[in-house]
């Protein structure tokens, strides 16, 4: 199997995550539910994991790193502590459902959106800073979509929500690992990401930086505060109910270790390599659209295309029997396909990791040229 | 012997104030609070060497981290607050 498919899950991992996994489901307990040798390892290791975060992400205090269940489960917190019914809220032209939804979900909300032509980081910001207007009170933007690998220019928008006093979430999925993203730089209310993209971590696992407090999602035990019938004010314990997936975050600690290990720069570097590798070779292929960035600039290691000849799931059905993994569709995020023109067919993603090769996107190409020949 | 519990708010927090401690070579230990020190239930505390606690507390201040509560506790076992 070539696995192409790591904007969903970056499934090869670090050998280590996996081990380590293994170890903390047999030796490890509940962090803070007890002083004994098992339960005080179990805090040890959540406390390295949040530590490891707050350093790859430039985040001031351990504190303000919360484990999740993935970037979904904290982009609903962050929004439901800050969007209340009746608020305009400005997003991105290219959020996924994990940001549309639960803004949905509010009553009243009223969506403003910043749209552009992909790989236009100036027409967005030109067009986020316009509808950036006085009614509007909070900020949701993704730092890459998840369909096309548009890094979209995060510290810029941050800038202008932080001159207009906008609080702003982050959604992190696509970058953290294959991007710098800093906290004190972005000074954003809240930053989302899932543990088992681009860190390498199990599935299960994410994380959410705060930048301010936050209103619980889930309400339950801590063990902390216990005679308290409200959650703790602090954080994470306020937003940390029931017990945590100790062996994910055991996991998730050895896929950041590893991250740091080798570089964010080093693994976008690679990332990139692949995706210019590929549009390269899909350059010369009649028929075949490649969405993406001539110049890399704004290029991530995820990128669509789509044929004339095959319908996308069509395509990637029969990519899927010759053991190539992509993901066809509409990628849960209806919006950006919108934004990019591609809502009525979807596309082809194809999203790489540090962990695929030159000769696996040669073989893609190969695959992929056969798929189209039968075609005529 | 005679050491000095420092009441936290969390696990989180004991483990931040514990960090702060060891890197500067003070030997701190994480422990759940007892019962009787811990009003609103469930606390972790970081034990310090008697000697230790003017340092530990220069330090921690020095990182913001304020002790909650702080109890000298005696070779007997008895607790007493010590007001800072």
């Amino acid at each position: 199997m070539i696995y192409l498919d790591c904007a969903a899950t970056a499934m090869q991992k670090p050998p280590v995550v996996a081990s380590r996994m293994a170890w903390a489901a047999n030796h490890l307990a509940s962090p803070g539910r007890g002083g004994h040798r098992p339960a005080m390892l179990a805090g040890e290791i959540a406390f390295q994991c949040r530590q490891t975060a707050a350093e790859l992400f430039h985040v001031e205090s351990p504190e303000q790193v919360v484990f999740t269940f993935n970037a979904t489960h904290g982009l609903n917190i962050a929004i439901k502590t800050l969007v209340k019914p009746g608020m305009t809220v400005l997003i991105s032209g290219y959020e996924h459902n994990a940001v549309t939804r639960p803004l949905n979900a509010i009553p009243g909300v009223h969506l403003k959106v910043a749209a552009s032509p992909l790989f236009c980081p100036n027409l967005f910001l030109e067009d986020f800073e316009r509808k950036c207007t006085d009614e509007v009170s909070v900020a949701v933007c993704t730092h890459v979509s998840n369909v096309f690998g548009y890094i979209l220019p995060i510290r810029e928008v941050a800038d202008v929500c932080r001159r207009r006093g906008i609080p702003l979430i982050v959604d992190a999925s696509q970058s953290a690992g294959c991007l710098p993203v800093h906290m004190d730089e972005l000074d954003a209310a809240f930053v989302a990401m899932p543990g088992h993209k681009g860190l390498y971590g199990p599935q299960g696992t994410g994380l959410l930086l705060c930048g301010e407090n936050a209103q619980p999602l889930l309400y339950g035990g801590t063990g902390s505060a216990s005679r308290q019938q409200n959650m703790p004010e602090f954080l994470p314990d306020r937003l940390e109910a029931g017990t945590h997936n100790v062996p994910g975050i055991a996991g998730l600690l050895e896929g950041m270790r590893f991250v740091r290990s080798r570089g964010v720069d080093r693994i976008l570097a690679h990332e990139r390599a692949l995706i210019k590798q590929l549009t390269a070779g899909l350059s010369d292929v009649p028929g075949v659209q490649i969405y993406a960035d001539a110049g890399m600039h704004c290029q991530s290691g995820v990128c669509s295309l789509c044929c004339e000849r095959m319908g996308c799931e069509e395509l990637g059905e029969e990519l899927g029997r010759r053991g190539i993994a992509v993901r066809a569709g509409l990628h849960c995020a209806p919006l950006a396909h919108q934004t990019a023109g591609t809502l009525l067919e979807g596309t082809v993603r194809v999203s790489v990791s540090a962990f695929n090769t030159k000769v696996e996107i040669k073989h893609f190409l190969g695959q992929l040229r056969t798929v189209l020949a039968t075609r005529g | 012997m005679v050491y000095y519990l420092i009441i936290c708010r969390s696990l989180t927090y004991a483990q931040r104030t514990a960090a702060v401690l060891e890197r500067a070579g003070v030997s701190a230990h994480i422990m759940r609070s007892p019962r009787s020190l811990d009003a609103e239930g469930c606390s972790h505390a970081v034990k310090v060497a008697e000697r230790n606690l003017s340092l530990a507390l220069t330090l921690l201040s020095r990182e913001n981290l304020s002790p909650r509560r702080v109890f000298i506790v005696s070779g007997d076992g008895t607790y007493d607050e010590v007001f800072l």
